[in-house]
């Protein structure tokens, strides 16, 4: 891992070494090589894990999600170069660290084989994220949208740490290897199913749960773009990955457990869907599509089958990518119109035509029209659903069409219909986000061709 | 001040606390907290207005109290056992009585009043003196003596005190009185684990010092005193500002900072003990320091205020007075956490 | 040595071919059009080689090219079946389309976007031969969304139009709900026959449950516009004529049908779901009918009749004849494209006039195009040795032999009557009497596009039924004998509604319509269905995420029971907690009292 870890350490100085007019192009270029070293990785032979080390190793469930994260970097770079264009050069080399800083925390958290040292740098990555969020963002309403952001995250996780510590004296090690040969069944009792509570909620918190969604689309809103993208991308990742780890921990327990959060999911789903049928800020209605799809996730997760996993790792990624997609999307109308409200920004599709193929096909990414990648993970998880409850598909089937019909409403609202008369003077697009939608759309179509890559510990 | 009387005060000062720290005699120790009294008091009043000198005077009368209380514990403890030395009690009275003289010297809940008054009374510096090195003495006595003391009181303190610590501080606007409540909050942490594993208290002090001085040195450079005055430092010295940010999320107990050792390790001790509700409790408070820190963090370092500050890049030119111990302190308080596993050893 | 597979993979290439060329210079020329067209006459002439072979042969192919993925013990290969049913539609398809898009090169010669529209269409086609031609379920559900999709973008072409996006939207919205079902029934076979083989899952699931057949019903619903998921199909109307002819000939529409074709010998044993569909296409075709009979736009009036048709072969696959509804997929294909390119050259003709009201006399200008209307109309009213003729008439006529409701079987030959009312309407109106259009308009069908285009399909729709019925073997073999009042049934029905027709037009020609007739308010609102479904759902299901979903229970319920309230409690306990007013006394006060409480702990 070190081969990742330590290079992504050493965009550090080589931002705050870089010429002003190099910058952008250093770190991006850069990144993009980190990436490159780290595909190798994909390549698990083993059943195991790779690179195994007392502290890092990689099996097949982090490694998408890991190359998912140095891939995002240099997206990230890309995507911000415009909006930061007016700031001095200390502040550009600023933020670029703090997205470094990032990448090198989630790095570390995906890879850890240890749950504590998995915990602290769960944590870890609150800092950068929120100083992203407060120090980028637009509106006041950053401010609090960073402290829902901290304080859910916070408030969640932090019973996982002192659950975390009685595990690790109860079982002696934490180690991610080792847990699975020496963790024993726990008795069904009243405080099994509190440690059960404790080990999902700080998961749960970060994915988010309906209910516990609040941080989401305040923070989605308010962040700059590349704290958007990172946040709907990788962080909300964290809590699906952690889930899948630590449910080896807390094991007969899920199945009596689970159900009342496989409820609220699909519950949730439906509902957060149905409130992006009537948004009218994008950030937001996207934000509000990675709650509902994260709701899929979970409940997958929660079911527990080899289905349900490959499923959820499959979606972890495929969303990933998509809603990045869509926000640096919304992005380019925010940096030319300068209003996240969709009406304003109506019937694009005229003026930048380019544009809006990027956005039918993000577009009918999150609504998951076969073969994409996001179908087989959102397949296999219907699937799994299926098997355990018949009853759940009417609700799954709701959540599908709704997905679709909000998919389409953005797609519809903002590059159909006549364009308004304030945008006939917007600028033209760049190479550069053009570049951007490639190389977000790149790796969906190109993992449909070969999807095991990413079907996770499973497959 | 002059410098002989401010050294010479300064002296006296480390003397009453070492004094205090090597004594097995009660008498001897109390005789320690009663010069480090003496020797602070000018310190608080180092600036002549009645706002100093009430805060001394509030400061006296607690702390002569507390002295009276742990003399009258030594001599109880005398009448009982006949003998001065520290550690061997008898009867539960003698630690009882020292129990609260010391929670109150350390300004622990529901002894706490004073303290962000007395804090808010003094300079920087001084007050920046009173929230570290004061706390030494008294804790260096309850060292000593937890065994005996009564741990139900110790704990029910000790929450108080964390409790007390975040509400008071959610109020505040003032930045010592935040730090002052701080300190209560964490004298809370403090008071739990030592009757668990006194090694890890003494962590959380070295690790609580640090971060407390490092944050008040930054303070001292711009002399800055509220909330107000720190906005506008953000496009004065933004360095300053990011490094007081860092600091601030490090006594909030933010992970990967230092700050989350001391909790960590308290954390995992009280869960090896049995203790499981507890730890996530004191978790869960240490959620509202975290909240006012992240309050100041706001206001100077995430946001920018509008400000009349006209001057541009002041932090290049102006030759601010820090302490050359700040990079280190700096360093110390924010990324000692990968330690952590060398700490394990040594306690 | 078979070269069955070898020539419909040729047609794929030679279908891509056109899309990869896209991405050089000749796209951007106006030759493209050309290029596409001549590919599909190309794949057309190749795909005839297969299909031949199989007449000649009968002799049906499965290949399996590509693994794709193992799950535990599911294995997903990219693979084709070549039977019955993919061999004969793909040059049906092929050959329709190849009409359609001659006829479109005349209709879109204006549009900018003309090569763009070609791609579209043909993408479209592409998709739907994947769906005919797919092995397995999942290959089949790529073919089943690329059709909704494509038909989504082909519906909203014109994108400045909200008319068209919303039709574009509800046509996806239908098409999605169906494709529940399909989900359905794909978890299904998944968890019981463990594969998504078509082969495994006939071999595997004899004694099938009702469930999985039920989600193919449903997704058969949606996507051919069965009664309840129907409206998208008239309002697609909003899309490009060319894509009107071919959503409703060869493509998306049929996708259903065809669907319940291909699981036939899952559904053949299920007498519930049978019946069912039986009900169903029954409930379409005349629902549908009636809709028609009042509609003014010429095209919502061909539209409805293509919903009637599908309620039609629905009623074949009731009562088990798959093969027959098969045929009049194909059969339908021919005279329903041209029926279409015909109102499409009208309605070019006359400056974009839709109304059939506004038209008359055109066989005088537009000869050629009046003459494959009415033969179009003939041939989809049954009339004997027309293209209809030999699936429609076998349609009625085992309907009639077999035991089928009554209930079922009346409202299906009332259908088939209403059939000739609605097409003689069209005729009546649009061709015969007085002109009633705007005057200068330059009226002519010279262009060889549209003429030839139109030609060859009104060659199919006269022989097209002769030759397909002649050349396939029947495999289930319909009613052979039957009295002759029978035999007639369906002949007498069509000539009893055409008769209707031409009484009742001549009759309220010259008259004053009774337009608040109830019967007619019923039919010309098309029964009230999206009034009701269009206004009332939407309405409520916005309203309620906006009201419960976002304000109750997002908005307020969440945020003020977790953070708001938090957070005041929390002031609240600051504030008394922290209220402090510097007095002395009163900290002694405080401490004394402490000291006693813990002093009474401590005692």
């Amino acid at each position: 891992m070190l081969k990742i870890i330590i290079p992504t350490m050493m965009l550090l100085p080589l931002t705050w070494y870089s010429k002003k007019s190099m910058i952008w192009i250093n770190v991006t270029s850069y990144s993009f090589m980190i990436n490159l070293a780290a595909l190798p990785l994909l390549n698990q032979t083993m059943d195991m894990t790779l690179n195994t080390s007392l502290l890092f190793s990689s099996d097949s469930l982090s490694t998408p999600l890991l190359i998912l994260t140095t891939w995002l970097l240099p997206l990230m770079l890309m995507a911000s170069q415009f909006h930061l264009n007016t700031e001095s050069e200390l502040r550009k080399k600023t933020y670029i660290s703090m997205l470094i800083t990032l990448q090198i925390f989630l790095i570390m958290t995906f890879t850890a084989s240890e749950l504590i040292m998995f915990y602290i740098l769960f944590e870890a990555t609150l800092i950068p994220t929120l100083i992203l969020i407060t120090r980028w963002g637009n509106q006041t309403e950053r401010l609090n949208a960073g402290l829902y952001f901290l304080f859910y995250t916070l408030a969640g996780s932090l019973p996982l740490l002192v659950a975390l510590t009685y595990l690790q004296n109860n079982l002696g090690s934490l180690n991610i290897l080792l847990i699975q040969f020496i963790t024993q069944p726990m008795s069904p009792s009243i405080s099994s199913n509190f440690l059960w509570l404790a080990c999902m909620l700080a998961f749960m918190v970060k994915m988010p749960l309906y209910g516990l969604h609040l941080w989401l689309p305040k923070a989605h809103v308010e962040a700059p773009i590349a704290g958007s993208m990172v946040l709907a991308a990788i962080l909300l990742k964290l809590g699906g990955y952690g889930m899948m780890r630590i449910t080896i921990l807390i094991d007969p327990l899920n199945y009596s457990m689970a159900f009342p959060f496989l409820m609220l999911s699909l519950w949730g789903m439906v509902m957060t869907s149905l409130i992006c049928l009537r948004q009218t800020d994008l950030k937001s209605l996207i934000a509000y599509s990675s709650v509902s799809h994260m709701a899929l996730v979970i409940v997958a997760i929660l079911i527990q089958t080899p289905w349900g996993f490959m499923g959820a790792t499959t979606l972890m990624i495929a969303h990933g990518l998509t809603s990045s997609m869509l926000f640096c999307l919304a992005n380019t109308n925010y940096e030319r119109i300068h209003s996240r409200t969709m009406i304003l920004a109506r019937g694009l599709q005229s003026i930048i035509p380019l544009m809006a193929l990027w956005w039918f096909t993000a577009s009918l990414m999150n609504l998951a029209l076969p073969p994409s990648i996001n179908f087989i993970g959102e397949l296999f998880i219907t699937l799994s659903m299926f098997s355990w409850s018949k009853l759940s598909l009417l609700l799954m089937g709701l959540n599908m069409l709704i997905t679709a019909l909000y998919s389409l409403y953005m797609l519809i609202t903002t590059q159909r219909g006549k364009p308004s008369f304030h945008i006939n003077s917007i600028k033209p697009t760049f190479t550069r986000e053009h570049t951007l939608m490639t190389l977000h759309i790149l790796p969906l179509i190109l993992l449909s061709v070969n999807p095991k890559l990413i079907l996770g510990t499973m497959y | 001040m002059n410098p002989i009387i401010f050294i010479t005060i300064l002296l006296t000062l480390i003397l009453g606390t070492v004094i205090t720290m090597i004594s097995s005699n009660w008498l001897m120790a109390w005789m320690g907290l009663e010069i480090n009294m003496f020797a602070i008091i000018p310190l608080i009043i180092k600036q002549h207005n009645p706002r100093s000198i009430e805060a001394a005077t509030k400061y006296f009368l607690t702390q002569a109290t507390a002295s009276m209380i742990l003399l009258l514990a030594a001599l109880m403890n005398f009448m009982y056992s006949g003998q001065w030395t520290i550690m061997n009690f008898t009867n539960s009275m003698p630690p009882f009585l020292a129990l609260m003289a010391l929670t109150m010297k350390l300004g622990m809940a529901p002894f706490h009043f004073w303290v962000p008054e007395v804090t808010q009374g003094s300079h920087l510096t001084s007050a920046a003196i009173l929230l570290t090195w004061q706390k030494l003495a008294p804790l260096s006595i309850l060292y000593q003596i937890f065994p005996s003391i009564n741990h139900n009181l110790l704990l029910y303190s000790g929450i108080l005190s964390i409790i007390l610590g975040g509400w008071g501080g959610l109020n505040q606007t003032q930045l010592r009185k935040i730090l002052a409540y701080s300190s209560i909050a964490h004298m809370g942490w403090m008071a739990i684990i030592i009757s668990y594993e006194p090694s890890l208290m003494l962590l959380n002090l070295i690790i609580y010092i640090l971060m407390t001085l490092s944050s008040f040195m930054l303070l001292i450079g711009n002399s800055n005193t509220s909330t107000a005055s720190l906005a506008i430092m953000s496009n004065k010295t933004p360095l300053t500002m990011i490094m007081l940010m860092g600091v601030l999320l490090s006594l909030g107990g933010l992970p990967p900072l230092s700050g989350f050792m001391p909790k960590w390790l308290i954390i995992q001790e009280m869960t090896k003990n049995n203790s499981i509700i507890l730890p996530l409790i004191m978790a869960m408070l240490a959620l509202l320091n975290l909240y006012f820190y992240m309050r100041l963090i706001y206001s100077s370092a995430l946001t920018m205020f509008p400000s009349n500050n006209n001057m541009k890049m002041k932090w290049k030119y102006t030759n601010l007075s820090y302490s050359t111990l700040l990079p280190t302190m700096f360093t110390l308080s924010m990324l000692s956490l990968p330690l952590t596993p060398m700490m394990n050893l040594l306690l | 040595m078979n070269l069955t597979p070898t020539f419909t993979l040729m047609v794929f290439i030679i279908l891509i071919i056109p899309i990869i060329m896209s991405t050089t210079h000749i796209y951007q020329t106006k030759l493209y059009p050309q290029y596409i067209k001549t590919a599909i006459s190309y794949a057309f002439t190749i795909s005839m080689i297969p299909a031949l072979t199989f007449i000649n042969s009968n002799q049906e192919i499965m290949i399996s090219n590509w693994h794709w993925i193992t799950i535990n013990s599911m294995k997903i290969t990219l693979s084709f079946k070549l039977d019955y049913f993919s061999l004969i539609f793909i040059p049906v398809a092929l050959f329709v389309t190849w009409s359609i898009m001659e006829f479109s090169i005349w209709y879109m010669e204006m549009d900018p976007n003309i090569n763009r529209f070609f791609k579209y269409l043909l993408t479209f086609l592409i998709t739907m031969i994947i769906l005919v031609t797919a092995n397995n379920l999942f290959q089949l559900f790529i073919g089943w969304e690329g059709v909704g999709i494509m038909s989504f973008l082909l519906i909203g072409w014109w994108y400045a139009r909200t008319d068209a996006n919303t039709a574009a939207l509800q046509a996806i919205l239908y098409n999605r709900i169906g494709d529940i079902g399909f989900i359905l029934t794909m978890a299904w076979f998944l968890i019981h026959s463990n594969s998504w083989d078509l082969q495994q899952i006939m071999m595997t699931s004899t004694e099938t449950n009702t469930l999985p057949l039920l989600g193919l019903l449903l997704a058969a619903t949606g996507k051919s516009a069965q009664f309840g998921l129907h409206p998208w199909l008239p309002s697609a109307m909003e899309g490009p004529t060319p894509v009107s002819a071919l959503l409703h000939s060869s493509t998306m529409v049929v996708a259903g049908i065809f669907l319940l074709v291909r699981f036939h010998s899952l559904l053949e044993n299920n007498k519930t779901i049978l019946t069912l569909m039986l009900c169903l296409g029954a409930l379409t075709t005349l629902f549908t009918a009636i809709c028609a009979l009042t509609q003014n736009d010429i095209k919502k009036i061909v539209a409805f009749s293509t919903s009637s048709q599908l309620g039609l072969m629905m009623v074949t696959l009731g009562i088990n004849q798959p093969y027959l509804a098969f045929l009049h997929i194909c059969t339908h294909a021919f005279f329903k494209a041209m029926l279409f390119m015909c109102s499409g050259a009208i309605i070019h003709s006359l400056n974009d006039e839709q109304d059939i009201r506004k038209m008359g006399g055109l066989y005088k200008p537009l000869p050629l195009t009046s003459s494959a209307l009415i033969i179009g109309s003939l041939a989809l009213t049954g009339t004997p040795f027309l293209t209809g003729f030999y699936s429609k008439d076998l349609i009625i006529e085992a309907a009639n032999t077999s035991y089928i409701n009554a209930w079922a079987l009346s409202l299906t030959l009332i259908a088939t009557s209403m059939t000739a009312i609605y097409s003689s309407r069209i005729i009546f109106y649009a061709l015969m009497g007085q002109p009633r259009s705007t005057t200068l308009i330059l009226i002519n069908e010279n262009n060889p596009s549209l003429i030839n285009a139109i030609k060859r399909l009104m060659f199919g729709s006269i022989f097209a039924g002769f030759i397909l019925s002649n050349s396939i073997n029947p495999t289930t073999i319909p009613q052979m004998t039957m009295p002759i009042y029978l035999k007639l049934t369906a002949l007498s029905v069509t000539l009893l509604g055409f008769m209707l027709a031409m009484e009742l037009n001549q009759m309220t020609l010259y008259l004053k319509f009774n337009y608040p007739s109830n019967t007619f308010k019923f039919s010309n609102m098309l029964g009230f269905y999206p009034q009701i479904m269009h206004r009332l759902y939407p309405f409520h299901s916005l309203n309620i995420s906006q009201n419960i979903s976002s304000n109750i229970i997002d908005l307020t319920w969440l945020e003020k029971t977790m953070p708001k309230n938090l957070a005041n409690y929390n002031l609240m306990a600051a504030t008394m907690t922290s209220n402090q007013k510097g007095m002395i006394k009163f900290y002694f006060m405080s401490f004394l009292i402490s000291l006693c409480l813990a002093l009474t702990f401590l005692l």
